[in-house]
């Protein structure tokens, strides 16, 4: 497999990136951010969708901080699996990410940004060619959709990040820096439900860091994570719970690997609430609606079936394991 | 003398003069190869030498006629495996680590459709491509190769049609890999589509255009590429069972996932030569089908295979491949690389087929199997490669080691327009013997007996014929069924666990080399020959063809030559790579390498023996008979004190002649039936293998984790225990890859989806369980000093082990390979659905009780334990034949003493309503019987 060419430019400062991006928007050339690369390379052997340019975050200083409260894009998902003062609910999810020796380079940023993936999508060239293509990687040929036919519209491809769960029901804040300069926002308004703009980052921005309020690092979960193999695999289903122990009204429940974003739940949250916290009885009633409420298509390992009728236990046991 | 006695004397004399110069004729340092830092005989290693030459080794399975060739050196002994530095270091060579001077890139342009025909190709563009040195198409190839000489059907590239996603269509030589893959993308093909093929079912029925012709041989207008019926035995015993299992089986299509993918270079030298680099389990093969396909005779063509990155038989295949790389370089005049994406391995594949089984048992109230009744349909793919073979040996390996009333099978393979299946590692066995053993677990549990005891009172003895009539020699089954029983605590844990924990028991049955080579009569040519040069400075040369692909077959050998010579296994240098030095050897497939070069290589080794004895002979003064060859040394049994060093008598023999050579070669005895088919699954022995695996079953989700597993496994002699514990420890690997997560899949569309590692999901070392390794040595005799074979026979029992374990657990029966979480969970909704249990953690787990069959079950095991000692120690030498058990006289043949007694290979035409879905094949007619196509 060999990658197609590009011009990779190594900023030192997050000015200086984005100085990079902006002129490069300006000639009109096109470009990707990598990190730690172990998404976006595999990534381009494939073919998919490599752009002439690369701009790698790997030398820019500053944004690998780590601490309870802020933690930059270019920290290495295996300094998260430690616990130096990084929040418990982020360590239990980085420590299930990929195998680790993937751990080692993968970053936090990239995790987040992971690209969505779908069966029809992630192949080689001549793989792809034989299906005639894709939505998401048409090649120019406007290709659709083959897990969904005859919709042209949304990509349905899977966001399968372990970490973008747990930070949601953590009520972490993303801050996007990029030519036009800094923004936050909570995690949650982060991800946008296509799989092919995936998030709400502009060209030219990317994400600089996440932090964490005081209230947040209060908070105690869990994260549940349904695959074939423990190493490697990426989520066919992904449940984070957190509360702040003893208060049922806090308690934030967020999915990933089931659909094109992951995401919060907090109308399942409430109306279990509003019936009243009756312990197990409503961490199963919590469990079911949540199962109801997503949508997994056919397009990962495991069938959708299975995945969506697994929410349900992955549900019970992180509320579970969150109140022991 | 602490150390032993010198390996030199010290010759006579003073080697320099008075006045300081060499005497002539004198070296003034001991001679290369005296014992360098250790100038000491070490002691004989009693430990190691069999009971019935005067050593220590115990033989409960009685003695070996190889026993007074034991000298103690290596065998028996765990040492590593001599290319295990090379390959620790990084310096072993696979496919890809070959680099000639001035080579260039080849790559294969491959069909993007499932099944069309190639109306034409223009090349123009591509060859107009700065770079590009070489092109070659389906025109460049006409002629047609294939592993098994009956079944020639592929070429190097397409002629006239592709016959699945990524079928080769023409290739490409470039300066480099840029430029080839830009190249690819230059090819201008005008294709007509045709309708393809996925389900095996279907390849059943007449179709508009089949993917291959077989002329007056081609089965009406269908897609069955073989067919096959066997029946023997009294059928009339099945008709009243006591008890019966039916069970219909999917197992998904497997893939061996060896780490090195293909690579190729193939390089035509100044005088025309063709020298091609392959990682190839089977080099001569390849030599063979390059010959045919490039029209070059085989001795202007040398294959070098390079150290294969894993094979496990999706290495043993000529690949259109190699003679692509063969095409270009001879277009192009330079060497030519070739190496394939994962992806490419996953469309050339050769893996595990996907089987449709249907397994039907019966057995009577003595709890004898009165009858096997299996039929086999297996999704060929797109070539036929070993599928032949296949057809049979789903039925066929079926036929032991229980003694059977009655044996029905029915099979067929079927052309897909998907990749080609072929051999994997326990070739055609694996998917019948996991129905098998799991159908014997289920009869088990309706008769109310343990399942292991219903083994141990049906097993054939050692010394034996099947019901098919393979000649069974040593046969350790009943050894190895005790040993995991004892092992796992089984008579305390079997259906006495909580709900999601079980334990569960399968057996196999292998092949230990396979009776015939395809290509030439076994009755004249022998199937391994073995080559051994002793040059002057005492280090030991043997050139053999076996393929060393992991599995330690250069180790073997090494160790065979080392304990006949009593030579440190560092002065033996096995010399394997290359056609033009190697003998020619089928190579490593149907675990026949350490059985027959082994053996070919004791009969060498001892030729030389016999020469350096001769010699010692000669200068001691005693005769061999009175001799004791030991580490370097060679003295007189009586009076160790008198001897002479392995390098002084060494070059007494060669006093002038040079060096000493020999060449031993293994031939098969004559053996099997007659009827057709008679030689598929003959073997001069068979491995017998028991596992008993451990489970935690996770009853919400579905999840199966193996956590223990006890495996046992029957090699005859473990000439190298560590060798043998790897092989059942990655047997033990591969095959609960199979039974729980490894399939590849075909989605809707046909295409194959998970063509990479990591949706491809071979068990990480997570997944894997504690694995108890648990050798059983029967002595065969006829294997190298006693060895049977111990890579491919202990993948199978891992799997029904696993599904009856599961079945233990949750007391759901699972016939859908592999048993992925969502299988399993679709199973228990099922159960749930059916019956009035809400929540899976309330679920009942099985139990037993015990009925009144148990104790005669016990009786009678106990009883075929004598018998089968006697036997093994053939104390007891009478025939014993597959019916003796139903009361028939085996010195009688079975068909004169009940009527209903048959051997047939063809239905009869009432039969014909009642067979199964492969057994349907026997409802069509060939083309020249319906006045077709002659």
């Amino acid at each position: 497999m060999l990658m197609p060419p590009f011009v990779l430019h190594n900023p030192t400062t997050v000015e200086e990136a984005c100085a990079i991006a902006g002129s490069l928007m300006e000639k009109g050339e096109d470009f990707d951010w990598v990190a730690g690369g172990t998404d976006l390379l595999p990534n381009y052997k494939w073919h998919l969708n490599p752009k002439p340019h690369v701009i790698s975050l790997a030398r820019i200083e500053g944004v690998n901080t780590l601490s309870l409260h802020e933690i930059g894009c270019m920290a290495r998902l295996a300094d998260l699996t430690v616990e130096n003062g990084i929040h418990p609910l982020i360590v239990e999810a980085a420590s299930k990410v990929a195998s680790s020796l993937i751990r080692r380079n993968a970053t936090l940023g990239g995790n987040l940004c992971l690209d969505t993936r779908c069966f029809w999508y992630n192949q080689g060239e001549d793989w792809r060619r034989s299906i005639d293509w894709c939505h998401k990687a048409d090649c120019g040929t406007g290709a659709d959709c083959r897990v969904v036919p005859n919709q042209n519209t949304l990509c349905v491809a899977t966001y399968q990040g372990d970490i973008a769960p747990t930070l949601m029901v953590l009520d972490a804040e993303v801050h996007l820096i990029g030519p036009s300069g800094l923004r936050t926002m909570p995690l949650q308004e982060f991800y946008q439900l296509d799989g092919m703009k995936k998030n709400v980052l502009e060209k030219g921005e990317f994400l600089l860091k996440i932090t964490l309020s005081e209230a947040s690092a209060a908070r105690t979960g869990s994260y549940q994570k349904l695959r074939v193999r423990d190493t490697w695999d990426f989520p066919e289903a992904g449940v984070a719970a957190s509360w702040i122990a003893g208060d049922a009204t806090s308690l934030k429940v967020a999915t990933t690997a089931l659909e094109s974003i992951p995401r919060c739940h907090p109308e399942e949250v409430t109306s279990v609430l509003e019936a009243g916290w009756d312990g197990m009885n409503s961490v199963k009633a919590l469990a079911a609606a949540v199962r109801k409420s997503v949508k997994p298509v056919n397009n990962t390992s495991l069938p959708p079936r299975y995945r969506k009728s697994m929410v349900r236990v992955l549900t019970k046991r992180a509320v579970e394991k969150m109140i022991e | 003398m602490s150390g032993g006695y010198r390996q030199q004397p010290g010759g006579s004399g003073p080697t320099t003069r008075k006045d300081g110069k060499r005497v002539a004729g004198k070296q003034s340092f001991p001679p290369p190869g005296s014992g360098g830092s250790r100038p000491h005989m070490k002691p004989r290693d009693l430990d190691f030498i069999p009971e019935s030459v005067g050593g220590k080794e115990e033989q409960p399975a009685g003695s070996h006629i190889h026993d007074r060739a034991r000298t103690g050196t290596t065998v028996g002994k765990e040492i590593p495996l001599v290319d295990s530095n090379a390959k620790v270091t990084g310096q072993a060579w696979y496919g890809d680590d070959v680099r000639l001077p001035n080579e260039i890139i080849g790559k294969i342009l491959r069909s993007p459709h499932h099944y069309a025909r190639i109306k034409s190709i223009d090349t123009s563009r591509v060859e107009a491509l700065p770079g590009v040195l070489a092109v070659a198409t389906g025109e460049d190839s006409p002629h047609r190769f294939g592993v098994l000489p009956v079944t020639k059907d592929e070429h190097a590239m397409a002629v006239e049609k592709v016959r699945h996603v990524g079928d080769l269509v023409a290739c490409v030589a470039a300066v480099d890999e840029a430029t080839a893959l830009e190249a690819l993308n230059l090819f201008e093909i005008e294709w007509e589509v045709l309708e393809p093929v996925f389900d095996p079912k279907k390849g059943l029925e007449d179709a508009d255009e089949p993917i291959h012709w077989r002329g007056k041989y081609h089965l009406s207008k269908t897609n069955v590429q073989k067919r096959v019926f066997q029946e023997f035995g009294d059928r009339s015993l099945v008709d009243k069972p006591h008890a019966e299992s039916h069970g219909k089986w999917s197992m998904a299509g497997v893939h061996h996932g060896f780490t090195e993918p293909h690579a190729v270079v193939a390089h035509w030298g100044p005088n025309g030569r063709l020298q091609l680099y392959t990682p190839q389990q089977v080099p001569h093969y390849t030599h063979r089908a390059l010959s045919t396909v490039l029209d070059v005779p085989m001795h202007q063509i040398n294959v070098i295979r390079t150290f294969v990155g894993g094979g496990f038989g999706g290495k043993s295949d000529p690949f259109p491949h190699e003679m692509c790389a063969a095409i270009l370089a001879r277009k192009a005049g330079r060497p030519v690389r070739i190496t394939f994406d994962r992806e490419e391995v996953y469309w050339i594949n050769r893996g595990r087929h996907p089987s449709h089984i249907e397994v039907k048992m019966t057995a009577d109230e003595e709890a004898r199997i009165s009858g096997f009744d299996i039929d086999a349909l297996i999704d060929g793919g797109g070539f036929a490669s070993f599928g032949h073979v296949t057809s049979y040996y789903n039925g066929v390996l079926a036929t032991a080691p229980y003694e059977l009333g009655s044996f029905h099978y029915t099979g067929a393979r079927v052309w897909t327009n998907k990749p080609a299946s072929g051999a994997m590692r326990g070739h055609g066995a694996v998917n019948t013997r996991c129905a098998v053993e799991v159908g014997l677990d289920e009869m088990a549990e309706t008769m109310q007996v343990d399942p292991i005891d219903l083994r141990l009172a049906n097993l054939l003895p050692p010394h034996s014929r099947t019901i098919s009539g393979f000649r069974i020699t040593s046969n350790g089954m009943r050894e190895a069924l005790e040993k995991v029983r004892e092992g796992s605590n089984w008579d305390e844990k079997f259906r006495q666990m909580p709900l999601g924990k079980g334990i569960g028991i399968g057996c196999g049955f292998f092949i230990s080399g396979s009776g015939l080579p395809i290509h030439w009569d076994p009755n004249r040519f022998p199937h391994a020959t073995v080559h051994i040069q002793v040059d002057m400075d005492g280090g030991v040369t043997v050139h053999t063809g076996a393929a060393d692909i992991g599995q330690g077959s250069t180790t073997a050998v090494a160790q065979v030559v080392s304990e006949v010579l009593a030579l440190p296994i560092e002065m033996i240098h096995v010399r394997s790579h290359e056609s033009d030095t190697s003998p020619v050897d089928l190579g490593s497939y149907s675990s026949r390498v350490t059985f027959m070069n082994a053996n070919a290589a004791i009969r060498a080794a001892l030729e030389i023996r016999e020469q350096l004895l001769n010699a010692a002979w000669e200068i001691l003064g005693y005769h061999p008979d009175n001799l004791v060859l030991n580490d370097r040394r060679i003295y007189y049994k009586h009076d160790p004190a008198i001897g002479v060093s392995y390098l002084k008598a060494l070059h007494k023999a060669q006093e002038d002649k040079g060096s000493l050579i020999a060449s031993g070669a293994y031939r098969s005895p004559p053996m099997g039936g007659v009827h057709k088919g008679a030689a598929a699954g003959l073997a001069p022995a068979y491995s017998f293998s028991a596992y008993v695996a451990e489970v935690d079953v996770d009853v919400e989700t579905g999840m199966i984790r193996c956590t223990d597993v006890w495996a046992a496994h029957d090699c005859g002699k473990a000439l190298n225990p560590m060798a043998v514990k790897g092989q059942i420890i990655g047997s033990c690997h591969m095959g609960l890859g199979q039974v729980l997560s490894e399939k590849m899949v075909y989605g809707r569309t046909g295409h194959l989806q998970n063509a990479n590692l990591l949706d491809y999901k071979i068990p990480s070392v997570h997944e894997m369980p504690h694995v108890e390794p648990i050798i059983i040595e029967s002595c065969d005799p006829e294997g190298p000093f006693g060895a049977k074979e111990a890579g491919e026979g202990p993948l199978l029992p891992i799997l029904p082990a696993v599904v009856n374990a599961v079945y233990d657990a949750i007391g759901i029966r699972l016939r859908d390979l592999p048993l992925t979480p969502d299988v399993v969970f679709k199973g228990i909704e099922k159960t749930l659905k059916n019956s009035d249990v809400e929540d899976p953690l309330d679920l009942p787990s099985p139990r037993l009780t015990h009925s009144s069959l148990q104790p005669t079950l016990v009786a009678r095991a106990q009883e075929h334990k004598l018998r089968d000692k006697a036997r093994q120690r053939t104390e007891d030498t009478s025939p014993y034949v597959n019916g003796v058990l139903f009361g028939f006289d085996p010195t009688i043949p079975l068909e004169d003493q009940v009527e209903g007694w048959r051997t047939a290979t063809e239905p009869d035409p009432e039969q014909l309503a009642e067979l199964g879905l492969a057994g349907r094949a026997w409802l069509k007619k060939e083309q020249r019987e319906m006045g077709g196509e002659n």
